[in-house]
């Protein structure tokens, strides 16, 4: 078979089973947004299908699987979606050429403050987690030790406590 | 032209420049060729050098907006298989999350108390730093405008990929979870997608911390509104 012809189905195919898996993630979306302006809910309709999703991922009743290609494709051309929403500035074309050059160095320093603000604090908290975690191994290990003392794996750290008792 | 072409010309204009954008990214890797950058500068400047009415531009570009709906729930397929992750360093991610949301946030309010904005601006900036599904459901708890919202969702997401790296090296930021977290919850998915570009772990990092920011946005965004004003 020529290298065509082995990959052509195969291409065809993984496009075909994204195209039915995006039809289904559009009707879902379109239940779920039903339903909650219906009941008039304070989440939107899409942030509750997200949930219901994720639920029945964890519980197992949809297979990851079944939704894989679909996912992957929505999220990998969210650009394509929200250029639209941006067109529509356009609207507001005065107003933002009036006050662009103000707004642009705000939201530098602003971003600038965000950036380096959440990843310092996020450095500190994951060397502690980090630690927290290590010893909770560590304790679990020293656990096992105790109850196998000659298991080959665990054998040299045995040693050492019978040595240290 | 009347109107029915002229949308389905915005429509073949905004997938061909989206398209175009990213197979010339994919030849000329770097930041100012991203797609973020290149795709709606393009469309912009041919809309408004040909004057062509918003209304029109919407008359089938709506459809690919409507997608941003069940994007939104598609990102509960990276929750799940993240899940690991997640267990690992629940900690370090909701903090990392909560901190990201509120500096953002007090950011964006001290820029409107700094700054002479009009209404429509200061409003729409509140909730720049989410994903832009999240950011058009949670602006109006603001008063802000969604097609405002858009474009300040936009600039902060460049804005964020072009400052991010030269920042971590001033600041010492070398653990990835901190760049990821730092870019998910500053620059949304321009900055998933440029810590994807730092390494896998990154982007992963950044792409949870996006989605969980969003969600939290979208559901305390009342809340929020409440207290500030």
């Amino acid at each position: 078979m020529t290298f065509f012809g082995r990959l052509a189905p195969s291409i065809i195919k993984r496009s075909a089973l994204a195209a039915i898996q995006v039809c289904g993630f559009c009707l879902f979306a379109w239940a779920c947004q039903s339903v909650a302006t219906k009941v008039s809910s304070p989440i939107p309709g899409s942030v509750i299908g997200l949930a219901i999703l994720l639920l029945l991922l964890c519980l197992k009743l949809v297979p990851e699987k079944s939704v894989n290609l679909g996912a992957s494709w929505l999220i990998a051309e969210l650009l394509l979606f929200f250029i639209p929403p941006v067109v529509g500035a356009i609207k507001y074309q005065p107003l933002l050429a009036n006050y662009g050059v103000e707004l642009i160095a705000a939201m530098l320093a602003a971003s600038t403050l965000v950036l380096i603000g959440t990843a310092y604090t996020v450095d500190k908290l994951f060397k502690f987690e980090h630690q927290q975690n290590l010893k909770r191994q560590q304790k679990k290990v020293n656990a096992q030790v105790i109850h196998l003392p000659s298991t080959d794996s665990t054998s040299n750290l045995a040693t050492k406590e019978q040595k240290a008792a | 032209m009347n109107h029915i072409n002229i949308g389905l010309f915005c429509l073949a204009l905004t997938l061909v420049s989206y398209y175009a954008s990213k197979a010339l990214y994919k030849k000329q890797h770097k930041t100012w060729f991203a797609p973020i950058i290149i795709a709606p500068a393009l469309i912009l400047i041919v809309v408004v050098t040909l004057k062509i009415d918003v209304a029109d531009y919407f008359s089938y570009s709506h459809w690919l907006a409507a997608m941003l709906a069940p994007a939104t729930i598609a990102f509960a397929v990276p929750i799940y298989r993240e899940r690991l992750l997640i267990k690992q360093y629940p900690l370090t991610l909701s903090l990392g999350v909560i901190t990201g949301l509120f500096l953002g946030l007090a950011s964006s309010w001290l820029l409107v108390k700094w700054t002479h904005l009009p209404p429509e601006l200061s409003h729409s900036l509140m909730v720049r730093s989410v994903s832009t599904p999240f950011a058009v459901e949670a602006t109006t708890a603001f008063g802000g405008v969604p097609e405002l919202t858009a474009m300040l969702v936009l600039l902060t997401g460049i804005i964020g990929m072009l400052i991010c790296e030269p920042l971590f090296k001033i600041a010492k930021i070398n653990s990835s979870i901190a760049k990821g977290v730092a870019l998910g919850a500053s620059a949304h998915g321009a900055g998933a997608a440029k810590a994807t570009e730092i390494g896998r772990q990154e982007g992963v990092i950044a792409s949870l911390t996006m989605i969980f920011t969003g969600i939290v946005m979208v559901i305390a965004a009342p809340l929020f509104a409440t207290l500030i004003n």
